[in-house]
């Protein structure tokens, strides 16, 4: 394919991207001049070119277009629903000639006479505007008035169409565009019939300005550059290196420092492009399928100026259509649901783009129905998802994350009684694929919002460097929650098995372990886990929770992602490679593919949580967890579900009310229970620093000072020896009787009442 | 009197070739040097853990990251310590880098001297070499860097 022919296609692709965004504007605004403008100039543009090229079907194609959007352009037809329908088919049937040419070089042998003679039939106005068809009227037209026909026409000649003569216009033309139009239709007839090939050539000046100040680039060089661009950050940090010492050079590598800094920084912000690029792909979308579904919605798009690296911004389009759809398919009811549910009967579907931190997010939020939860608990049972105790105990917004879960999406039954849930395990993948997170959040019958957290870029990303087979690996942070350390004394201890899989108790859950070396080197001596340090990093994908456990940790970097070849990316547990600051390279680990390749599915979750609910089956019946905090020396327990935060504050903003301590928390006040004696141990030291525990205690909130916070553990009931009667007001706690603070106890404000509450019972009698 | 007639035989049908001469073990093996994009010298690639065992791990190439392939691992020899020499190759699937003890000189090579592999060869070693060239003194085996290629390996041992 040619220069000429390449840049045809190029210019012909944004020219239609434009004709699209103005179309659907225009559905609201048919009467836009400006918009029906930008359309025929984008229509015009590619007949124009088409013919020099000698891409003949293109060109008849535009043709028709082009002449029913110059009577659109001049008033005399009006766009109205079915002729932007047809104006967006005209769009697609170009569209679909120009792939023909960019893949195969020539237009192929496709038939488009069913479009034309459709475009060309609306050209002709509808019954109700004219009294006699325009055919007969053309004929009976007075020359006087050809002059004053629509340009375009008399450009094109030689065409038998027939336009409606200006003893029509003035009926069929709305009030307000006859003023807008009537300088064009002054006109002289001499300088009319030359309007067609000026008046494309009007906004070319702009886009000459344009042209000059910005510049097409091919991705692969910017990619090529970006590749340099970090080769060029290490050498710098290795030049930083070796000159650290020499004052002499001190300070030319610290200005190649900075420009290393600034040159990575604009190579990254040319790979940026805004948002708008895939949003305003949305109205067409949404609008099919609003009329397909019969739905009608109001679609709202704010932050397009966002920008996101190119590569990301493709690889969102498909998770983001598919949001779309679901929100207008299992979203947003049908107009007369909405009225009955005492809504408005037209959705609103809105996109919003937002940049926080190092991340971009994505929302897309509807105004429908919401996600049945109970259906997604009962279903998700049902498919055996999670076990039926496990599904008790999630939360609400737990459970809704199940929708992503591939088993949900799978079976069309599931999608139709959950509301939602088509592919949207895919939406995850993709997302997560590319370093980003969703989630969803919905509330029954106000709507769902779906978010998804996408990184800036993808070639530099944060990661943890950690250390196994004596090798450095990196692995990402979007993927890392938490880091655990296990010194070599309580590694025998801490690491539990349940035959030959390795569990590690995390705040009283079962965290299913893989370790590192094992998986990579499955055949070598294994070194005995408990004679070093263990580190267990926590890492979510795919929706299971599982620590990897490494030798040791390095600092974090931020990384430059290169790929591997393909025989190495098959072994599927690395995404890429890096070079790291001290020229060491690493593999940067898949976190999701790790957890495939142990194992650890959704199987195994499952089995864990079985095996949990064992373990507990054999201790107690019921079992609450319990905060286990310090105070004076003491050991206490405060029911978990009860705590809402834990506040870490300067003594200094604990005020009193008489002897009553309290706190202004957040504007309330907030009584706080210190019958340990913490606060009046802190009293008078300007330094000193006090734990809050805030809890729910029915409809209020108290606090309790503590000295401490040392663990969360599930408490075991006690029973009173010789009987059968629960203890109250102590627990068993990591085999040790504590007492369980009463909340109630805690004095209301601002009846102040005498007496502390004797909370700290530590009781050792039942032993 | 032979030499003329070679030399003859040259000027009629036979092209002369560059190879560079690698030495591995006692073999001396030849690659053409207009696939060859770069000799690097004493590389220490870092290992890949589950890699398959033809891969010599992975070196940093001009901001890239290039995977490499033992040729000792290939034939079957054990694996050498200390740095060795990386060729970085240019096939259809890409680059990659074939790690081998020493890089010699460039030799020029008549195509007149070819011969396809010897039957004896083993199957392995047949898949790999492309024939051999008859130097004066010794034997030059060709190795052809599309069939080092680390893909096709890969597909090599799957089938």
């Amino acid at each position: 394919m040619d220069e000429l022919t390449r840049e045809f296609l190029i210019e012909s692709q944004e020219g239609l991207d434009r004709m699209e965004r103005c179309l659907t504007e225009l559905e609201e605004r048919p009467q836009d001049a400006g918009l029906l403008g930008d359309i025929f100039r984008s229509v015009h543009t590619i007949k124009g070119t088409t013919g020099f090229l000698g891409f003949k079907r293109l060109e008849k194609l535009a043709h028709a277009g082009e002449n029913l959007l110059g009577l659109l352009r001049d008033g005399k037809l009006t766009a109205d629903g079915p002729m932007i329908t047809g104006l967006l088919q005209l769009m697609d049937g170009l569209r679909s000639i120009l792939k023909i040419i960019e893949s195969e070089g020539t237009e192929g042998e496709g038939e488009d006479a069913a479009l034309i003679a459709r475009l060309e039939d609306m050209q002709i106005p509808t019954i109700t505007y004219a009294a006699k068809t325009p055919r007969a009227k053309a004929a009976h037209a007075p020359p006087a008035h050809a002059g004053a026909a629509p340009p375009e026409n008399s450009a094109t000649t030689a065409l038998t169409e027939i336009r409606p003569q200006t003893s029509l216009e003035h009926q069929l033309e709305p009030p307000a565009e006859s003023t807008a139009d009537k300088p064009r239709r002054a006109a002289p007839a001499a300088i009319a019939s030359l309007e067609p090939e000026t008046d494309p050539a009007k906004p070319r000046p702009q886009a000459n300005s344009a042209a000059e100040s910005s510049l097409r680039v091919d991705v692969t060089l910017l990619n090529r550059m970006m590749n340099l661009v970090g080769e060029l950050v290490l050498t710098r940090n290795q030049v930083l290196q070796a000159t650290a010492n020499d004052p002499n050079l001190t300070l030319l590598s610290r200005r190649l420092d900075m420009v290393t800094a600034d040159l990575r920084e604009s190579v990254m912000k040319a790979r940026m492009q805004p948002v708008s690029n895939i949003f305003s792909k949305m109205p067409r979308i949404v609008r099919d399928l609003s009329q397909s579904l019969g739905r009608r919605v109001r679609l709202q798009v704010e932050g397009q100026e966002t920008e996101l690296d190119k590569s990301l911004l493709e690889a969102i389009k498909d998770p983001l259509t598919h949001a779309v759809r679901n929100s207008l398919d299992h979203g947003i009811e049908l107009p007369e649901v909405r009225q009955a549910a005492g809504k408005d009967p037209e959705g609103t579907l809105r996109l919003r783009a937002a940049q926080e931190g190092s991340h971009v997010l994505i929302e897309v939020s509807d105004d429908g129905k919401g996600v049945d939860v109970d259906k997604v608990r009962q279903k998700a049972i049902e498919r055996g998802v999670i076990a039926q105790e496990r599904a008790a105990h999630l939360a609400e917004r737990e459970l809704l994350q199940l929708v992503f879960l591939p088993g949900f999406s799978t079976a069309a039954a599931v999608t139709n009684v959950s509301g939602r849930g088509v592919g949207m395990d895919v939406v995850r993948t993709n997302v997560e694929k590319i370093g980003g997170k969703v989630e969803i959040d919905s509330r029954a019958g106000k709507g769902t919002t779906l978010r998804m957290r996408i990184p800036l870029t993808l070639a530099i990303i944060p990661a943890l460097i950690v250390r196994s087979v004596g090798q450095s690996f990196a692995l990402p942070q979007g993927a890392l929650s938490e880091l655990v350390h296990v010194p070599p004394s309580q590694a025998a201890s801490a690491i539990e098995w349940i035959e030959d899989a390795p569990l590690y108790r995390l705040r009283g859950k079962l965290l299913p372990l893989v370790f590192l070396d094992r998986l990579l080197m499955p055949h070598s001596d294994r070194k005995n886990f408990a004679e070093r340090d263990n580190f267990i990093a926590v890492l979510e994908a795919d929706g299971r929770q599982f620590g990897l456990v490494v030798d040791g940790l390095a600092d974090p970097e931020e990384i430059v992602v290169k790929p591997l070849s393909a025989v190495l990316k098959d072994i599927g547990l690395y995404s890429g490679a890096t070079v790291l600051g001290n020229a060491e390279l690493a593999l940067i680990l898949d976190p999701a593919a790790i957890a495939m390749k142990a194992g650890v599915n959704m199987h195994g979750e499952e089995a864990a949580t079985n095996a949990e609910a064992a373990l507990h089956a054999t201790q107690a019946t019921k079992n609450i967890e319990y905060l286990l905090v310090e105070v004076a020396d003491r050991q206490a327990a405060v029911p978990l579900g009860d705590v809402l935060r834990i506040e870490q504050l300067p003594a200094s903003r604990i005020e009193y009310i008489g002897y009553r301590p309290v706190l202004n928390f957040e504007g309330q006040l907030l009584p706080i229970e210190d019958s340990g004696g913490v606060l009046a141990a802190a009293q008078g030291n300007s330094q000193a620093q006090v734990i809050v525990v805030v809890c729910r205690e029915g409809n209020r909130h108290v606090g309790i000072a503590v000295s401490h916070v040392l663990d969360v553990a599930a408490g075991g009931d006690l029973f009173e020896a010789g009987t059968t009667q629960r203890t109250s007001g102590v627990t068993l706690l990591k085999s040790r009787v504590t007492g369980v603070v009463d909340l109630g106890a805690v004095a209301a404000l601002p009846a102040l009442e005498s007496g502390a509450p004797e909370w700290d019972r530590e009781s050792e009698s039942v032993a | 009197m032979s030499s003329t007639a070679i030399e003859r035989k040259d000027q009629k049908n036979a092209a002369l070739v560059e190879m560079c001469s690698v030495r591995l073990g006692q073999t001396l093996f030849g690659v053409p040097i207009s696939h060859i994009l770069e000799i690097v010298g004493s590389a220490r690639p870092q290992p890949v853990p589950l890699a398959p065992v033809y891969v010599g791990g992975l070196v940093h190439y001009r901001g890239d990251v290039l995977t490499t392939v033992s040729l000792r691992q290939l034939l079957g020899m054990a694996p050498k310590d200390g740095p060795q020499d990386i060729l970085v190759l240019e096939s259809k699937g890409g680059c990659f880098g074939l790690l081998v003890d020493s890089v010699g000189e460039v030799l020029t090579v008549s195509s007149a001297d070819h011969e396809p592999n010897p039957s004896i060869l083993d199957e392995r070693r047949r898949a790999l070499f492309a024939g051999a060239y008859k130097l004066k003194d010794r034997l030059l085996v060709m190795l052809d860097p599309e069939r080092l290629d680390p893909m096709r390996l890969s597909e090599a041992r799957a089938a």
